[in-house]
């Protein structure tokens, strides 16, 4: 009798020991599997031209060397690609996109989450075209659109990068209205009606009530937008020809297509762009993991 | 009295609708004008002889009916060819269509993973939403460098010395492979997006069905033919959906990795090719509008057969 007890309590043992060894391998194999991208890149930045171009790669940079940083940063290094004005540009183009779009979208979602109005439904139809159409299709009309208006206001379309904020606003401005407007629709009536009937005005509401309440929501729309800037590829492709205005994304296509290739410059570029969003997605995780499934953002 | 009352309770309705479309207005001109108008206009592109000479006069430009629609559907790069070359329009159907499988499916797998409670939990959330976060810029060209054609490239090294490969392989420009690669890597990138759909639905089933089913004998794989897959099918459908929209859009990921190359010519970098190497925006906006029709026959063959067994 005994015997089959510890049989069994045996057996129970192995089970959960099988189920664990198979719930690690698994584990280790996708967690490998996602870091090892991210280490190779970030160790191919600190590579020398010489670990870069062996017979064998190189597992690990015999030390930090900063070569590759050096031709991106270093006026002096004979290649030198002066990737700080294509940061500067970046931030030119995504701090503003951001800011635009999150106040732009606080005025719009406030008032489809609050308000009945007449083509409310068409604006919310229209802005779900956006998640149907290709941004590759809405490039065409608009590329044709603004080179119209730029000819007759007198302004160049090419390598201006406040067109390119413009032309954000169509990727951005959709995502923001939609997250946010959800989340307007979770704050209680109750809340602003009580401060009505006190005697304030519909915008003292917005103001005083609705905005304090929505600080998380706004930090992570705000980043948002600012990330789908950081990142755009195709607009900042199709717009920007002269190297001075690139931004980044840009600016790491052309170094990877330079007739001699260099990955650790590269791999040095790809990290400057991807450690600020890191840094920025794992310090708000806790407000952006939620928003990226309610927002549905677009990628 | 009750008159006074209603006066001011109309007069408050039309102040409120006024201050409403005051609010939306700077939204809504911008969404009229940077999506509604231009998704219209790229039909009327679509039907006239647009190229970068009468770009400046394009309203103007000559009315060619379906020409650009004939042109693109004899393109050698759009039309099936045999099995040797499947043209742009069958590799886009089967480059998301696998993708986006693949995704749920692997999305579907870390849910599971991490719906388990264990030490690190949060911290390995966090890590397997890095594929998603991260600019694909940087993911591209790390996995151009490490799928290196030369030997010196890890993949190669790695599998050359576990003697699983004789010669080095050039994964990105081979047809076949690199479209099975670029579809591996899109599994990769996005498979993060599938599983915060379906772990915030794993969460939220009810324990006492799986205790319901302990309790009458059924085994792990019993429950979660029986118990889990049920109660995630809406999500399931939902998040396929999603992605394979998405994917059948986008444009960034196969132009980086090969640039439609070996085999990998999808519809939007197609698009993009008329467009922006040729100038026939015409031609461009017929490509973008037969993709656009693709997805939509897709979308609601889809909802109406698949989603609404799921309701069901």
């Amino acid at each position: 009798m005994k015997n089959e007890k510890k049989n069994l309590i045996g057996h129970l043992a192995d089970w959960i020991n099988w189920k664990r060894f198979l719930f690690s391998v698994v584990l280790i194999f996708f967690l490998t599997s996602i870091i090892f991208p991210f280490y190779w890149m970030v160790s191919s930045s600190f590579k020398t031209k010489a670990e870069i171009g062996g017979r064998e790669p190189v597992y690990v940079p015999s030390g930090l060397r900063l070569d590759a940083y050096r031709e991106l940063f270093d006026p002096n290094h004979p290649s030198y690609q002066d990737f700080g004005r294509n940061i500067v540009n970046t931030l030119k183009v995504s701090i503003p996109t951001a800011i635009i779009a999150v106040i732009l979208a606080v005025l719009g979602s406030y008032a489809i989450a609050r308000f009945r109005f007449k083509g409310k439904n068409i604006l919310l139809n229209g802005i779900l075209l956006v998640y149907l159409f290709p941004g590759v299709l809405l490039i065409i009309p608009l590329f044709a659109m603004l080179a119209q208006i730029g000819d007759q206001l007198g302004f160049n379309v090419q390598d201006n990068l406040g067109v390119l904020v413009f032309t954000y606003m169509s990727q951005t401005l959709p995502v923001a209205l939609y997250m946010l407007t959800n989340y307007f629709r979770t704050i209680p009536d109750e809340i602003e009606q009580a401060a009505l009937i006190d005697g304030c005005s519909r915008l003292e509401v917005i103001w005083r009530v609705t905005l304090p309440l929505s600080i998380p929501a706004l930090i992570s729309v705000g980043i948002y937008t600012f990330m789908i800037a950081w990142n755009e590829f195709l607009y900042a492709l199709i717009f920007l020809n002269d190297r001075h205005m690139f931004t980044m994304p840009i600016k790491i296509n052309t170094i990877f297509n330079d007739p001699t290739p260099r990955p650790n410059v590269v791999m040095a570029a790809s990290t400057i762009m991807t450690v600020p969003i890191i840094i920025l997605f794992l310090s708000l995780e806790k407000y952006l993991a939620e928003g990226l499934t309610a927002g549905g953002v677009k990628g | 009295m009750s008159i006074a009352g209603t006066k001011k309770v109309k007069s408050r309705k039309t102040q409120e609708a006024r201050l409403a479309w005051t609010l939306i207005s700077p939204t809504a001109l911008i969404v009229f004008g940077l999506v509604i108008f231009p998704a219209i206009f790229s039909v009327w592109v679509s039907f006239h002889d647009v190229g970068l000479d009468n770009l400046n006069d394009v309203f103007h430009a000559p009315f060619i009916g379906f020409d650009n629609y004939k042109k693109v559907i004899d393109d050698y790069a759009f039309k099936f060819q045999g099995l040797q070359n499947w043209g742009a329009a069958v590799t886009t159907i089967i480059y998301s269509f696998a993708s986006t499988s693949l995704a749920v499916l692997v999305g579907l797998a870390a849910s599971l993973l991490l719906n388990r409670p264990f030490k690190g939990r949060g911290v390995a959330r966090a890590i397997f939403l890095f594929p998603y976060v991260a600019p694909i810029v940087s993911i591209a060209f790390v996995w151009r460098w490490i799928l290196d054609p030369r030997p010196s490239g890890v993949v190669n090294d790695i599998l050359m010395s576990l003697n699983l490969i004789e010669l080095p392989k050039a994964y990105l420009a081979s047809r076949g492979l690199s479209l099975i690669i670029v579809i591996l890597l899109d599994a990769w990138r996005y498979f993060p997006f599938c599983m915060l759909m379906i772990l915030a639905r794993l969460q939220a089933i009810d324990g006492t069905l799986y205790e319901a089913a302990k309790v009458d004998g059924a085994n792990v794989v019993q429950q979660f033919f029986f118990i889990t897959i049920p109660e995630l099918r809406y999500v399931l459908g939902a998040t396929f959906l999603l992605r394979l929209m998405w994917t059948f859009n986008k444009f960034d990921d196969i132009f980086l990795y090969t640039g439609g190359g070996f085999g990998t010519k999808v519809l939007p970098v197609l698009t993009y090719e008329f467009s922006f190497r040729l100038y026939d925006f015409g031609r461009g906006a017929a490509t973008a509008m037969i993709l656009l029709l693709i997805l939509a026959l897709f979308m609601t063959l889809y909802v109406t057969v698949v989603m609404k067994n799921v309701e069901d």
